[in-house]
């Protein structure tokens, strides 16, 4: 499928749903308050962190803000386009309609992850960012553009590894159909990605590294942004991010295989 | 106890009106619903008499979107009718008090009631505690109605597992473990095949019969009214178009005969065309139809005038009538 | 049959059915039980912080007031108002309507079943963390353990009473569990699932312990961990909550019934 054909299409997906979206008018002033409210939370906790101490692993609270912000981000970025389209693999697999999904004439990984686009993420969108600005400032980096592109792209592949993730559990549900509730698991493990990763006992630190990369989502492209950034981890940043999104292309095929359709 | 002469149900003027929201499409449009809404009046129902008495049953006829379930629904307490007045087995449905809901019961089609991983036993059992029916009589039950369902080990395995049709006849045989005196169906044989749709309406028949159960059903299918409905009510557009027999309900809806003549001599066309409206005309096959008043005199003079090897006299399948009924008041609508 | 024996009768089926059912979705509920770790990630960062000890709590306290909660959290988790919700908006309400028995027991049986098949996964859980690191677990007494047992299920209760308290707005608007999401937040902040209440500065101290959280999370967890605890206000707290909720779920239910038949059920 040529390329500006999948934009349009795309786009066209994203229209449709948000206008089925827009139904909900009270929508709207939940998600803000909700926001803003995680956010406020967020905070006061990472203040009582702060209590008497000026670090947290290392890491300061300006610093510690950016984190906060890129967390909030991803929470945005899972808002918008993880969770609307990939808690609906469930729905289809229980109901019988991924046969329609698959005879479709576009790849069914990507029918699946772009469908829809829900508008609620983009509250929590906003305010990571300005929060991320806002630590930016208050530590004295500024905005320097080699950190800013190291770390827009770390956090892209973040954003990668965070997709990966999300789908494959969501393939997951192709065995196990009432596993509606699987991705909402990652989301609640993902909250150890608001602090820095040096924060956590070193056993938790392998952790967050190797098993639940959330190292990768927010503290590896926090550093990149103030200008920390190392070859390594960023190195292995993108490695995890190739890296995963190939194995979760691969439990695709391999689960699509054993797909049976649910009974009448 | 009920006295013989009052109706089990009643209703006088029932009317249901749903005030619904409404949105222009587009993304413009979109935007005006977030901020300012408007609104519509929808009459489901209006105005609607009947009496229905214990022992009957009565088919509610209709397209979709007449206002046939949503008249059940409020039939079974479930839906506050708008105005008018409504008494089920003696109470205000919309009460839902303990004696009524021990006294009716409602089978949904399209949507089910029993726990979908688990054997239909377990929901009898739950059942048979919340209507506070002793084990003894819960297991009489279960075999006497298993036996007319023709159900046996079915019972034992996960809902999942089963067939629509065995599925069907499960949920029946749970809703009818506390011995209702009004059974509300809904689309019963929805989604069944042709033997398990016969299967269900025999027991429908039978449990009738047996019980004196009032029995109250809409369906699409035709064959389920016809089968088992002595009384039809059409609900056309919120309104009672016909109460009454179903024989009643195609000589009002169609008032002419279908006569199908088979022929020794081939004859023109036109011949025909006195004796009533041509549908078909083929050689030695003929299809009029004629006015059912004028019926005895154009079969004598049909008989009389040509070679006739066989002649046969039905009604046009209701079917028909009804699609061409629904289909005109499409029209009138648009 | 008396009223009290048909009861019994009700509650014991409906139990066990639900327990059989819950069985059938072991695999869903381990996860679930899975997804309760957050108290065990926070103790990650207060233990590397040192502001913990400012509170005055040793290393030891935060570790067992932690994987108390995390406990507390396991036992007293309430998704009400998702299957609710469905319910509603799928129509399947409207047969339970029908039969004598409130809907709401329904759904208190089988969250008391769904416990009880959590019951191992959490064993297991308690077992990994004894493995990675003994100290975190320890044996209460057995005052604290009962306490702790009946707090555990006031909260439950208060939870349930707070969710269905929201579920009842599923009569009036389709996004009636987006609403639930907002008093998750207070839930996650006050209640001392992610920090100790005795680290939150007075002011706020004295807020939260004005709302029902503290007693969800704080008091039972402190009541199993051993810490020092008021346990009359405690329970207190718990059930002047309750009280207060009690009423304004029945009125909440048949105000929203009322709402079911007018729209459509």
């Amino acid at each position: 499928m040529r390329r500006s054909r999948t934009l349009s299409t795309v786009l066209q997906f994203w229209r449709s749903s948000l206008e089925a979206e827009s139904e909900y008018q009270l929508n709207l002033v939940l998600e803000c308050l909700a926001v803003s409210g995680n956010l406020a939370g967020s905070l006061f906790v990472l203040s009582l962190l702060f209590t008497g101490q000026s670090t947290l692993g290392g890491w300061g609270w300006n610093e510690a803000l950016i984190v906060l912000g890129l967390y909030t981000l991803l929470d945005g970025f899972t808002s918008c386009l993880l969770q609307p389209n990939l808690s609906k693999i469930v729905n289809h697999v229980q109901q019988g309609t991924l046969d329609f999904v698959l005879l479709k004439p576009v790849d069914s990984q990507l029918w699946l992850s772009l469908r829809c686009f829900s508008p609620w993420g983009i509250p929590a969108l906003l305010a990571g960012v300005v929060l991320v600005g806002l630590g930016l400032q208050r530590s004295g980096t500024g905005l320097q553009g080699e950190a800013l592109v190291l770390g827009s792209v770390l956090l892209l592949s973040g954003a990668a590894i965070l997709y990966s993730l999300w789908f494959s559990l969501a393939a997951l549900s192709i065995w196990f159909v009432k596993v509606w509730n699987a991705t909402e698991v990652l989301r609640y493990t993902l909250v150890a990605g608001r602090y820095p990763v040096s924060a956590y006992p070193p056993a938790l630190r392998l952790v967050f590294v190797f098993v639940l990369p959330v190292a990768f989502m927010t503290t590896v492209p926090s550093q990149a942004l103030l200008g920390q950034g190392s070859w390594p981890w960023a190195a292995g940043s993108l490695l995890m991010a190739v890296g995963s999104l190939l194995a979760s292309r691969w439990f695709w095929r391999f689960a699509l295989r054993h797909y049976t359709s649910a009974s009448s | 106890m009920s006295a013989q002469s009052t109706p089990i149900v009643l209703a006088q003027g029932l009317s249901k009106t749903y005030r619904i929201a409404e949105k222009q499409p587009g993304l413009k449009g979109t935007f005006r619903h977030l901020l300012r809404r408007r609104y519509r009046d929808l009459e489901a129902v209006k105005g609607i008499h009947f009496a229905i008495e214990e022992g009957e049953m009565v088919g509610f006829l209709g397209p979709n979107g007449a206002g046939k379930t949503t008249t059940l629904k409020m039939l079974s307490g479930l839906i506050h009718p708008s105005s008018g007045e409504l008494l089920v087995a003696g109470a205000k449905p919309q009460r839902r008090q303990a004696r009524f809901l021990q006294d009716i019961t409602l089978v949904m089609g399209n949507k089910q009631q029993l726990i979908w991983d688990l054997p239909p036993w377990d929901s009898i059992r739950v059942n048979a505690a919340v209507y506070g029916i002793p084990e003894g009589v819960m297991q009489r039950r279960v075999r006497e109605l298993a036996d007319l369902l023709e159900l046996g080990e079915e019972l034992h395995r996960p809902v999942r597992k089963l067939s629509l049709g065995q599925r069907m006849k499960a949920e029946l045989l749970t809703s009818l473990l506390h011995e209702p005196r009004v059974l509300f169906l809904d689309e019963p044989t929805l989604g069944l095949d042709v033997t398990a749709q016969g299967r269900v309406r025999d027991f429908l028949a039978t449990y009738n019969r047996r019980t004196g159960a009032t029995i109250l059903l809409t369906s699409h299918y035709m064959g389920d009214i016809t089968a088992l409905c002595e009384r039809v009510l059409l609900i056309h557009e919120g309104a009672l178009f016909h109460d009454g027999p179903l024989g009643e309900l195609t000589s009002r809806l169609a008032p002419h005969r279908q006569v199908r003549l088979e022929l020794q001599q081939p004859q023109p066309r036109q011949v025909f065309e006195a004796f009533g409206t041509v549908e078909s005309h083929q050689e030695h096959q003929v299809q009029l139809l004629v006015p059912r008043e004028q019926l005895t005199e154009t079969v004598a003079a049909l008989l009389g005038r040509f070679d006739v090897l066989d002649l046969e006299v039905s009604d046009p399948p209701i079917e028909e009538l009804m699609r061409s009924l629904f289909q005109q008041a499409g029209e009138n609508e648009a | 049959m008396t009223s009290a024996r048909a009861a019994i009768r009700i509650a014991r089926t409906l139990l066990s059915t639900q327990y059989a059912y819950m069985l059938e979705y072991r695999a869903e509920i381990a996860l679930w039980a899975l997804s309760g770790v957050l108290p065990l990630i926070m103790l990650g960062v207060w233990q590397n912080s040192g502001a913990a000890s400012q509170a005055g709590w040793n290393p030891g306290q935060l570790r067992h007031y932690f994987v108390a909660a995390f406990l507390v959290r396991q036992f007293s988790v309430v998704w009400l108002i998702h299957v609710f919700e469905e319910d509603v908006v799928s129509g399947k309400l409207s047969p339970f309507l029908l039969q004598p028995l409130q809907p709401l027991w329904r759904y208190f049986a089988a969250h008391l079943a769904e416990q009880a098949t959590r019951i191992p996964f959490v064993a297991l859980m308690l077992l990994a963390l004894a493995w990675v690191n003994p100290a975190l677990l320890w044996v209460p007494t057995p005052e604290n353990l009962a306490l702790g047992i009946a707090a555990i299920w006031g909260a439950f209760l208060l939870r349930f009473l707070l969710q269905t308290l929201s579920s009842m707005l599923c009569f009036w608007s389709e996004r009636a569990a987006a609403l639930d999401r907002l008093l998750v937040i207070p839930y996650l902040f006050l209640s001392g699932l992610v920090a100790p209440l005795d680290t939150f500065p007075p002011a706020i101290k004295t807020v939260a312990l004005a709302t029902p959280f503290p007693a969800m999370v704080d008091f039972p967890a402190r009541l199993l961990a051993g810490l020092p605890v008021d346990i009359g206000a405690g329970f207190l707290s718990l059930m002047l909550w309750c009280g207060l909720l009690s009423p304004l779920c029945w009125l909440s239910w048949r105000r929203g019934l009322r709402r079911y038949g007018a729209m459509g059920a």
